[in-house]
């Protein structure tokens, strides 16, 4: 009887390590996975966006677009039309 | 600007004016504008451009610059000056010489090919003058520019440009429905620091309908707006500066 229960319980401690190395498998591997997949390079993380130029440049040239130029009244006959072509 | 002999003649489809410097230098600028942007010839680079199935291809220095900017018009108009004519400004890109577009996606850079061959011209002059190619100028010294309607103006710095359906009809499109605006303006003169933003700021204070004064006045630009029953609506930039403020006494 007494070695029918040593050997339950070593089957019972053998239960328990199998359970204990696959869960820490399974916690491995998907630590991995989720690591590589955010760090990784060569792993797509999101949609390719186009190279551009700093935010503060294309502030600048959109600023010129719409400067104001410096008019006057007029002082003498005008030798040129503004008008629609 | 002390009179000077105004050279005339035709291109880029319009009637041109140059005063102060070399007319054929000027001419050879305009003339290598037209060559690259052309929409009525084969030949052209955006002829080509546009006949094009691909889906990335390599362009000249000048279409891609220019391209540049009208993308950055766009931005800037929020889609109202628009390369594609169609709202899709934004599927497009341009990295140095590189162009990325949806295949078969036309572009129309008319909106600021002009004005940029015209600021581009300005800047041969060596001293006062000016270029106007179909009546959107850039001056250098100072100019008196005769505006539609009646009325003139002097022109300090920077360009002036019209825009409108009074000489090729509803040309102008509304970007939301793809068809020729019915603005309530026929005529919209706006002043800007060059040529293409005169340009600009005229047509989308065109679009733009009854807000195109208030969008103008909002940037700082001067704009005159001619109404379809022939009223002359001045924006304040505008009237604060073409009016004679009385001396103090």
């Amino acid at each position: 009887m007494a070695k029918d229960s040593r050997i339950e319980r070593a089957r019972e401690r053998a239960r328990a390590a199998k359970t204990a190395i696959g869960a820490l498998t399974v916690l491995v591997f998907g630590v991995a996975f989720v690591g590589a997949k955010v760090h990784a390079p060569g792993h797509a993380k999101g949609k390719a966006k186009p190279l551009g130029a700093p935010q503060s440049f294309e502030r600048a040239v959109h600023r010129s677009i719409a400067q104001g130029g410096q008019i006057a009244p007029a002082v003498q006959p005008p030798p040129v039309a503004t008008q629609t072509s | 600007m002390s009179a000077v002999a105004v050279h005339r003649f035709r291109a880029m489809g319009c009637d041109v004016a140059v005063a102060g410097g070399d007319p054929a230098a000027m001419a050879a600028v305009l003339v290598r504008w037209e060559d690259a942007f052309s929409l009525f010839r084969p030949g052209s680079e955006l002829s080509r451009v546009n006949r094009s199935s691909a889906h990335m291809l390599a362009v000249s220095p000048l279409f891609a610059r220019a391209l540049a900017i009208a993308i950055d018009v766009a931005a800037e108009t929020e889609g109202l000056v628009d390369p594609t004519l169609r709202g899709r400004w934004s599927e497009i890109c341009v990295a140095g010489r590189m162009l990325r577009r949806p295949p078969g996606l036309a572009l129309d850079l008319n909106g600021v090919v002009k004005a940029l061959a015209v600021d581009e011209a300005v800047a041969v002059l060596d001293g006062p003058g000016f270029v106007s190619v179909g009546g959107d100028l850039a001056v250098r010294g100072g100019v008196d520019v005769a505006l539609p309607a009646g009325d003139a103006v002097r022109v300090v710095t920077g360009g002036l440009a019209t825009s409108g359906t009074a000489s090729r009809g509803a040309h102008l499109v509304e970007p939301e429905t793809g068809l020729p605006s019915d603005s309530c303006w026929s005529q919209v003169t706006a002043s800007g620091a060059s040529c293409l933003a005169a340009d600009v700021a005229a047509k989308t204070g065109f679009l733009l309908e009854e807000q195109g004064p208030e969008w103008l006045d909002a940037r700082g630009l001067a704009g005159r707006f001619i109404g379809v029953d022939g009223r002359i609506v001045e924006n304040d930039t505008w009237a604060r500066s073409t009016h004679e403020v009385p001396a103090c006494t």
